[in-house]
């Protein structure tokens, strides 16, 4: 019966496929890593050629994967179904657990990762948001830096920073702009980078004590001279 | 870079159940964990073999798939083991999923796992989670040991300790001495620790913890404020969900508890309890079809768990006599006695809940021929059979005329709910209808007379200081009404006074036990059973708790 068909909602299709997609990239991802890790000493043009193209293929592998993360949760978020869940925890953890997922496309790069982050440090955050937004941060950072990224987090009087800075470029003035925009809750273009900018702004809003409420900032402030990127949460 | 590398965790010696359907993951899940030094990996590709694992050792690890196909989940595989105490006291179980599922963010102690993985599983994810839940399950097996010998007050002293010190795991332990002082009877103090939760932010589970105490107290309107405002926002939050389905009935709001187990229904549909009890509500309301289809979920999610009982199948069968498909009804009662043939109880009530179908579709002679060899055994088993059973049966054997059986079984359910009016009421309705109207009320009658009574008396003995033989009294009263949640715990508290004047006696002291975990089945949430037991655990007792 067509019609019948026709009525099925076209949106279980999407998640399911989104799904999908997700776990086979997921996959592919970690196929590439161990690649990489197995390439050993480059000693050849070729072989340089090689790492780089896997090291690349690895970048856009775990981006698409963070989107499909990313809009995953962002349908729940609006569905009203996302189980968020705060826990006070320790930064330190999560910061260990964002570097895993970005060391090895920094190897790859010949980039250098640093963190700064108290161990003795608590906040009260939702693991697997703030993992998402902190991965595709780093990700992005590394793929525009030069030679270092830098994540960091700290203690505010009013909650924790989080702040993940590089020496590359800068973020160009209109993503600066976008990056305000989000801020102020206002509706912006969903490119693949807005869609990043999106889901790390709410992410940070959904994270609330009293009357305070997370944020996300871009700046050309960082102390390596290129972008930072900070997410501040009560 | 100040952010230094954890060590692994020493898995040298660990016993490690890895339970996954898909073979990828378990070599990713085993490799990692070779790196750490373990070599004692066993292998579950499903659950019936994860449970047969867990059966045959004990293991200090237990990494466990949310999702595993077809049949039991991740979390009925937990559930069961604890249930069935299968895990030592510090066994660290973590649950691996692909997303962050609802499941993850409500339960209680006994449902929750020690952490949740979401794919992708580095290494460093593994190794960092490990090591901080096998520290904590160390650091908490203490607490773990009481819990498991109902030891609330010990369990809740070890937390007090443990959280004198400061403490990775602050909130986690704090959420715990919640839920041990809502065991102990203590809600002003779980009541303390959600408010000051919620003052640091809008926490669901310290929400929910304040519903369960006012719907425990009966303030079901503040209840319905605190889990309004949990669901309202979000359907995620399924236990909420049903509290709130739990509440409204309260209330005798049928069709918003409906709405309300429906909604939870549409985000998480596995839940027999959740559908047994969204079919309760639809008799409520009239909604047969729903109702037995709601029944019929609930038996085939519960079928192989040890969440299975006579309830939905009886009530099934309820269902399908009143929209007259005595063949289906009589299908569903020799479901009953396949499914749960261990259980005398659920096999006599297999056969004499035909008695009512057979009177419906004419079969007299048949009806009565079951009434008669039945008779005996319904007597002898009266005080194991559910309340809407007997409701049921008891109109059926009055047509029959076997007015013995039906008054003795109608007696015994009224002796042990003496308290509740609207039994008393239905009771009295049954006979009235079968013609038996002052015979009936001078039987519900005498019966709650007799169990107040008896409370009175015990009452009574026990402020003139009479406690042998207020002990006495109660003892022999518990034989007749075994299933009365006043009287037991009314027995248990005059054996804890004696044993507060005479020292611990360990029979007594069983005895007490068995009264209070008995009366806490029948009214859960009960705050006096939990008050005895701690009085109970304070004889002869002061904890040493180490500094």
């Amino acid at each position: 019966m067509p019609a019948e068909n026709a009525k099925l909602d076209i949106s279980t299709f999407l998640l399911s496929s989104i799904h999908d997609m997700k776990n086979s990239l997921g996959v592919m991802a970690a196929y590439l890593e161990q690649a990489l890790a197995e390439t050993g000493e480059v000693t050849t043009a070729q072989q340089a050629a090689a790492r780089d193209k896997t090291a690349q293929a690895l970048y856009e592998a775990q981006r698409v994967n963070n989107h499909l993360i990313q809009l995953l949760a962002l349908y729940k978020i609006d569905q009203s179904f996302y189980p968020f869940d705060p826990q006070d925890r320790p930064l330190a953890d999560l910061a260990r657990e964002v570097l895993a997922r970005a060391l090895p496309l920094a190897d790859s790069k010949g980039v250098t990762l640093d963190c700064d982050c108290p161990e003795d440090l608590y906040g009260w955050f939702d693991h697997e948001l703030v993992l998402g937004v902190l991965v595709q941060a780093l990700h992005n950072a590394l793929h525009y830096s030069r030679h270092r990224v830098l994540l960091s987090a700290a203690a505010l009087d009013t909650g924790v920073i989080f702040s993940i800075e590089d020496d590359g470029p800068g973020f160009p003035d209109f993503l600066l702009d976008q990056g305000n925009a989000a801020q102020r809750g206002i509706n912006f273009e969903t490119g693949s980078t807005g869609l990043g900018l999106y889901f790390a702004d709410i992410v940070a809003r959904l994270h609330q004590a009293g009357d305070a409420t997370g944020c996300i900032r871009l700046s050309n402030d960082s102390r390596l001279g290129g972008g930072c990127f900070t997410l501040e949460l009560p | 870079m100040n952010l230094r590398a954890l060590p692994p965790p020493d898995l040298s010696r660990s016993q490690i159940l890895i339970i996954e359907d898909f073979e990828g993951m378990r070599a990713i899940l085993r490799d990692i964990l070779t790196r750490a030094g373990a070599s004692r990996i066993t292998l579950a590709l499903n659950a019936a073999n994860a449970i047969n694992q867990l059966e045959r050792q004990r293991f200090d690890i237990i990494l466990c798939d949310l999702h595993l196909g077809q049949g039991k989940n991740g979390q009925d595989i937990l559930e069961e083991a604890r249930h069935r105490a299968l895990l030592l006291p510090h066994a660290v179980w973590l649950m691996v999923s692909s997303e962050k599922a609802s499941e993850m963010v409500t339960g209680t102690i006994e449902s929750r796992p020690d952490d949740y993985l979401i794919k992708p599983i580095t290494e460093t994810m593994l190794f960092s989670r490990l090591s901080r839940q096998i520290e904590k399950k160390q650091a908490l097996a203490p607490i773990e040991i009481a819990l498991r010998e109902h030891e609330y007050l010990k369990a809740l002293r070890l937390a007090d300790a443990a959280l004198d010190k400061a403490n990775p795991h602050a909130w986690d332990l704090k959420r715990l001495k919640a839920e041990l002082a809502m065991h102990s009877g203590e809600h002003g103090m779980a009541k303390a620790i959600y408010e000051e939760a919620l003052s640091l932010r809008n926490l669901p589970w310290a929400r929910l913890g304040l519903a369960k105490i006012h719907f425990n107290e009966g303030r079901y309107d503040d209840a319905r404020r605190e889990l309004k405002a949990i669901t309202d926002g979000n359907r995620a939050y399924l236990e909420a969900h049903d509290w709130l389905a739990r509440t409204l009935d309260r209330l005798g709001d049928p069709d918003g508890a409906q709405e309300v187990l429906q909604r939870a229904l549409a985000t998480s549909p596995r839940a027999p309890l959740r559908q047994l009890h969204l079919g309760e509500v639809a008799v409520k309301r009239g909604e047969l079809e729903t109702a037995a289809l709601a029944f019929q979920n609930s038996i085939e999610l519960a079928r192989n768990t040890p969440l299975k009982s006579p309830q939905a199948y009886l009530a099934l069968s309820q269902v399908q006599l009143a929209r007259k498909q005595t063949d289906a009804a009589l299908n569903t009662l020799s479901t009953l006695s396949i499914d749960l043939r261990g259980d005398p109880a659920a096999r006599l009530l297999a056969e004499a809940m035909q008695i009512p179908i057979r009177l419906q579709t004419g079969e007299l002679d048949l009806a009565r021929e079951l009434a008669q060899r039945l008779a005996g055994e319904l007597r002898a088993e009266a005080q194991q059979l559910p309340p809407e059973a007997v409701f049921n049966l008891a109109g059926p054997l009055l047509t029959l005329g076997d007015k013995t059986t039906a008054g003795a079984l109608l007696g015994c359910l009224i002796s042990n709910n003496h308290e509740h009016p609207e039994y008393l009421e239905r009771a009295e309705t049954i006979f009235a209808e079968a013609g038996f109207g002052s015979e009936g009320r001078d039987l519900v009658q005498g019966a709650a007379r007799a169990a107040t009574d008896i409370m009175n008396r015990g009452v009574k003995l026990s402020r003139e200081g009479k406690l042998k033989e207020a002990i006495e009294l109660t003892r022999e009263a518990r034989r007749t009404m075994p299933n009365n949640a006043r009287l037991l715990l009314n027995h248990a508290f005059l054996l804890i006074a004696w044993m507060e004047r005479h020292g611990r006696e360990f029979t007594l002291n069983d005895e007490a036990r068995r009264c209070i975990e008995r009366a806490r089945k029948l009214k859960p949430g009960d705050k006096r059973a939990g008050e005895l037991l701690t009085r109970l655990e304070l004889i002869g007792n002061d904890f040493e708790v180490p500094a």
